[in-house]
């Protein structure tokens, strides 16, 4: 106990042991914070060039979370759930792909494409849909609370028509720029048609996919939930860390002007407000945007 | 602690605002490009190489501008560019 106590002072607080600087903010733990920082960065671009599927810069966004979340909030309004449906997962993917070979971002194309043909074209006949878009989020709840934050995009995920949705989560280059997009499409099949079907029930965290036969083909909880890991868990250590980094300066701010010390030094102030806001800008960046 | 920070704050007090304002206007920039990949992260490294600026310029006025305070606002500016760039282009 005291030992950890000594490393703790030495790290944090100005002392005889670290030259009356806290450790943590020496120049030589400086230098190693970059580099660790270099060596993240080109060891994830490295990862993503030679091995897409761990990473791939689709981030923390699965159809499953989609699905469940979106469930959640209509189970807050007494809606009944919405069945997962793969006609419609077809169409969201087919909008999806669109919109990266014809390089727009809109609810409707440059050559007149509705989100409605993308529907019909997959076989649903329906008797309501809509559409929700959004892109370059790095979590599935970032995606449904700017959803529910927006009174259109509120209004589709819990209209009481809808009876299946379909989701669809694409990478590509769209203006030139690596994005993340994703499509949700709401319908509800005409009166009588069966090319609603096939459907899946929303108990999702295991949704299988299922072909026309019924037979289960694909596992929707799919690679995402494998990449969903790395970001959230990264976004924790930046956070963590910046949080280290502030105390140490605090810290040493603080003893150095009570004990009068005098050091050629940064100013721990600005040093803090410039880490606390980035801490602050982390929460924007994870954030996307939504039409 | 607070009394220092007074003091600090009023010794400097046109370098701490223009700080203050430069954050604010970094965090409107992020919020008005929310989903620009390529712009918040414009946004991100013009906000970082203000620090460093910022940093060299007050140590210039107070006269304490050395090499090793230099060193620091890069090291700590450049460790955050690095660790922000994989959250913002991933």
């Amino acid at each position: 106990m005291k030992k950890l106590l000594s490393i703790l002072k030495h790290l944090f607080t100005p002392h005889k042991s670290n030259r009356h600087r806290s450790k943590l903010i020496h120049h030589d733990m400086l230098t190693s914070y970059l580099l660790f920082a270099i060596i993240l960065t080109f060891g994830v671009y490295h990862v993503q060039q030679t091995n897409g599927s761990i990473l791939g810069f689709a981030t923390d966004i699965s159809n499953a979370k989609l699905l469940d979340l979106t469930n959640k909030e209509r189970a807050k309004s007494n809606l009944p759930e919405l069945k997962y449906n793969l006609k419609l997962e077809e169409a969201a993917m087919k909008k999806a792909q669109n919109m990266f070979a014809q390089n727009y971002w809109s609810h409707y194309g440059p050559n007149g494409e509705t989100p409605w043909q993308f529907v019909l074209q997959s076989g649903y006949q329906y008797e309501y849909a809509g559409e929700n878009l959004a892109k370059n989020f790095l979590f599935s709840d970032g995606v449904v609370a700017a959803w529910m934050n927006s009174p259109t995009h509120r209004e589709n995920i819990l209209r009481k028509e809808y009876t299946d949705v379909g989701f669809a989560v694409l990478n590509g280059v769209l203006n030139g720029e690596e994005t993340t997009l994703v499509v949700q499409m709401f319908a509800k099949p005409l009166y009588g048609s069966i090319s609603g079907s096939p459907t899946q029930s929303s108990n999702t965290n295991n949704i299988n996919k299922e072909n026309e036969s019924g037979e289960a083909v694909l596992n929707t909880k799919n690679a995402n939930e494998n990449k969903n890991n790395f970001y959230s868990v990264f976004v924790n250590i930046n956070v963590i860390f910046f949080i280290i980094l502030i105390c140490a300066l605090i810290l040493d701010f603080y003893l150095a002007s009570k004990l009068n010390l005098i050091h050629l030094k940064g100013k721990n102030i600005i040093h803090i407000i410039f880490l606390a806001t980035l801490s602050a800008a982390i929460y924007f960046i994870i954030k996307g945007t939504i039409v | 602690m607070l009394k220092e920070i007074k003091k600090e704050f009023k010794k400097n007090l046109f370098d701490y605002l223009l700080f203050l304002t430069a954050c604010i206007v970094f965090i409107i920039a992020l919020t008005i490009f929310q989903g620009e990949r390529t712009i918040e992260f414009a946004i991100v490294a013009a906000f970082i190489a203000f620090y460093i600026s910022w940093g060299i310029y007050h140590h210039i006025i107070d006269n304490t501008l050395r090499l090793k305070v230099v060193l620091e606002y890069v090291l700590i500016g450049f460790t955050t560019l690095f660790l922000l760039k994989i959250l913002i282009i991933p």
